[in-house]
């Protein structure tokens, strides 16, 4: 292990002398370095950081292969997919959906941001040696295994959940929806995981800065971490409460959601979208987050107003929980609430708005490469510019009485949730792959995984949301055979066989980059954040190689123009 | 690709985007309020997203990186003067599309004085309704030929006249969307919610479960045949 260590940074293990040296040669080893009983028994924020990164993205390709599925079985109408073990395909479709939203939501789009990139990164950025709490931290990792093998175990026949994410009672009581005590504590053991998580998050970027490390100079990606987390304290027990009540309820004889002896069942709604709508801005903030980090960087220019770009994100993390009750428009609710809440929710359209405009200003007048990273921020940002625009229609209490549960509400949130979190994230992976391997990704295979999954999203989406104009609602496993119908089913297919396409050359571009890409550059994008410019490229197992680094007066993780130091 | 299906896919197109157009005469209430929300939203979302898109291309081809002639950024911090501007305009359309909206939703929410009042009932998966005479008629869903219903399952209703929807559920929560009219509301055990509409063309019409609830809700159809106000008044009377 130490002569992998030397071979990639001689000059390191010369600083030094004597006993201080022999010291500091232990600790000095690239992060990755280590055995199985090492990486099992790990506490380091990178290695914990990486752990989670696997897990969130297997259970992304998981649940697109389910993604696939649903399309199969809505190309034609009629039910396609087979009986299994006495249960209809119809049981089988609504297990898929349940099993899509699930880990597309919990398992990628919330873990992969407060789990692997905030383990990675958010340390790196504020010049920290780890996080607040490290065994709370490999503690939340080994929990959410745990949900995700519990996960796993429902694709038995007999334990398939076919109550979708939501779970909505009295529905989840009914034997129709399959074992809920179970879908319950894969819930629980998921939410002490990121209420672990988000503590020590909170904690660490408040309290773990280094000296002069203010937050006006904080990396706005560490903003909407602290932004998302912050919702995760406040809004997880509000789900994990629902949940558990839902359990009493079922198992135990109490009756807070049950209809029949005097339980109401819209309670039940809204706890859930008290936290679970929030919870999309937990979903949407780091990706901002990657947004303004990746077009600084490639425009070579500081961030276009970053103290307005900062209150936004605490704005946003605001606001979302002030409009929880606009998913239950049409669900009985009285009159003046679903106004008052249309009023709220289409509120959330300023802060992001003053993002869209504050991105497009810092690309202005700029030097703008066009690297693969920054194709797919450039991308992300297009579909969240329709998602968004969308959103304002579902606002609109009017509008959304005659779209609600449409296919309209599920293209618009897989233009906001599915493909600008994706691109972020999948960004995010290019731009810090060097970071993270110390090898370059392929430039050419990046843009054609982006130019297929971007075409194939767009072709995808764009059909699914305007199908609910037609009418289409959404959950449906069978539709009638409508000329038109299924015309926009087969096109939306086709487009979901690009996407598809797309991100299996994006994995490919990973794996064969792994294996042989070029050795990289310490910083490859020239950037005076610090988790480039103040550690090396593979980051060495302590981060840094002082205990406190120390940053000048001057310094800011976006000060990009023409002369500025590099090293700082 | 032939020319059909390229002509049908624009066809689909126009349909989707501009559901507005085609049909001169609205031949569904509350479907007008919808509507008018709807058109509203499209003009300025088609404007905000081109002029964004462009300002956005025009920025990326005019300011790439050329080696040697632009490899720097200009230093740029902020303009609060342009940024005030930019805020005070999304909250201005923000709060003009809310408030019409609202408007729009009192029209789809008030009852009309003169209709005919039914009772629906949901459940797991199929319909009910009770008309003011008491006559019921109930419609279940059917795999074998799934959105084909008998006439004697569908729900017979008059041309042009307001129906006021007194909506239940026996079971677990259902959602009734009448298509024509764009017009939904949850069906939820152990309350009674409400809605209107008005059908003004003969013709049979679906009406879908919105709410997912469970093996067969794909199947949850209700099939409204709208007759003339004799031929309903006809049918209302035979048991």
């Amino acid at each position: 292990m130490e002569e992998r260590a030397e071979d990639l940074e001689p000059g390191i293990t010369s600083e030094g002398t004597s006993e201080e040296s022999r010291h500091q040669h232990k600790e000095v080893k690239p992060w990755y370095s280590g055995g199985l009983k090492d990486w099992i028994f790990t506490t380091d924020h990178k290695k914990i950081g990486i752990l989670y990164f696997f897990t969130s993205f297997i259970f992304f390709l998981l649940a697109g292969m389910m993604g696939m599925l649903i399309r199969y079985e809505l190309t034609n109408p009629g039910i396609q997919l087979p009986s299994i073990a006495g249960q209809e395909g119809a049981d089988l479709y609504n297990y898929l959906l349940t099993g899509h939203g699930t880990l597309m939501l919990l398992w990628w789009a919330v873990a992969v941001w407060t789990g692997a990139f905030g383990n990675f990164l958010i340390p790196l950025m504020i010049g920290a040696k780890d996080v607040a709490f490290p065994r709370l931290n490999a503690f939340s990792y080994w929990v959410f295994l745990g949900a995700s093998v519990m996960v796993l175990l429902t694709a038995i026949p007999g334990n398939w959940i076919k109550m979708l994410w939501t779970a909505y009672p009295p529905f989840a009581s009914n034997p129709n929806a399959g074992p809920v005590a179970y879908y319950s504590i894969i819930i629980l053991l998921y939410g002490i995981a990121a209420t672990a998580g988000s503590v020590n998050f909170v904690a660490t970027i408040i309290s773990m800065r280094t000296k002069g490390l203010s937050f006006r100079k904080m990396n706005l990606f560490t903003h909407t971490i602290l932004g998302a987390n912050l919702i995760q304290l406040f809004g997880v027990p509000s789900f994990l409460g629902a949940v558990t009540l839902l359990f009493l309820d079922r198992y135990i004889g109490t009756n807070f959601f049950n209809p029949e002896i005097g339980g109401d069942p819209l309670l039940y709604q809204n706890i859930f979208w008290f936290y679970s709508h929030p919870a999309v801005y937990v979903m949407m903030l780091p990706a901002f987050g990657i947004y303004s980090e990746v077009i600084a960087t490639m425009s070579r220019k500081p961030i276009f107003g970053y103290v307005s770009m900062v209150l936004a994100i605490y704005l946003i993390a605001l606001i979302g929980f002030l409009v929880w009750a606009h998913h239950m428009f049409a669900a009985g609710i009285p009159d003046w609430a679903r106004v008052l809440f249309s009023y709220t929710t289409i509120l959330v359209g300023v802060p992001t708005g003053i993002k869209i405009f504050n991105w497009l200003a810092t690309m202005y007048k700029g030097a703008i490469r066009l690297t693969a990273p920054m194709l797919f921020v450039l991308g992300g940002l297009f579909m969240f510019l329709i998602g968004g625009l969308t959103g304002v229609l579902l606002s609109m209490v009017s509008a959304n009485l005659g779209l609600t549960d449409s296919m309209f509400v599920v293209g618009h949130f897989h233009y906001v949730l599915g493909m600008s979190v994706t691109f972020a994230a999948l960004a995010g992976i290019l731009y810090w792959f060097p970071k993270v391997t110390g090898k370059m990704y392929n430039e050419k295979l990046g843009v054609w995984s982006f130019i297929f999954a971007f075409i194939g999203s767009n072709i995808f989406y764009f059909f699914q949301t305007f199908s609910g104009t037609l009418g289409i609602s959404r959950r449906y496993a069978d539709y009638p055979n409508i000329l038109e119908w299924v015309l926009i089913n087969q096109i939306q297919t086709f487009g979901s066989v690009l996407l598809f396409v797309g991100i299996v050359l994006f994995l490919i571009n990973i794996i064969v980059s792994l294996r042989s890409g070029q050795k990289a550059p310490k910083n490859p994008w020239h950037s005076p954040s610090l988790e480039w410019s103040a550690t090396d490229t593979p980051v060495m197992s302590n981060n840094f190689k002082k205990d406190h680094i120390e940053i000048h007066k001057d310094w800011h993780p976006y000060a990009y123009y023409k002369g500025y130091h590099e090293h700082f | 690709m032939n020319q059909d299906l390229i002509s049908s896919i624009l066809d689909l197109i126009s349909k989707m985007v501009f559901p507005f157009l085609g049909t001169t005469e609205i031949i569904a209430q509350p479907r007008a309020y919808w509507d008018n929300s709807y058109t509203i939203w499209l003009i300025f979302s088609i404007i905000f997203f081109v002029g964004i898109l462009l300002v956005g291309i025009y920025i990326v081809i005019r300011y790439r990186y050329v080696k040697g002639k632009n490899e720097e950024g200009a230093h740029i911090e902020g303009n609060t003067a342009l940024e005030v501007v930019w805020i005070a305009i999304p909250t201005i359309l923000a709060l003009f599309l809310a408030t019409l909206s609202f408007a729009n939703f009192m029209y789809q929410r008030t009852l009309p004085a003169d209709a005919l009042e039914v009772k629906i009932t949901a459940f797991m998966w199929g319909w009910e309704i009770e008309y003011p005479n008491g006559k019921v008629v109930s419609t279940y869903f059917n795999t074998e030929k799934p959105f084909e219903k008998d006439d004697s399952e569908k729900f017979y209703l008059p041309v042009g006249k307001k129906i006021k929807v007194l909506l239940s559920s026996r079971d677990v929560i259902h959602s009734f969307y009448v298509q024509p009219a764009m017009i939904t509301e949850d069906a939820v055990p152990g309350r009674i919610t409400y809605m209107w509409f008005q059908i003004n063309k003969e013709g049979e019409y679906y009406a879908f479960c919105r709410e997912y609830c469970g093996s067969w809700h794909s199947y949850m159809i209700a099939v409204l045949k709208v007759v003339s106000e004799e031929e309903f008044n006809k049918w209302l009377e035979q048991k």
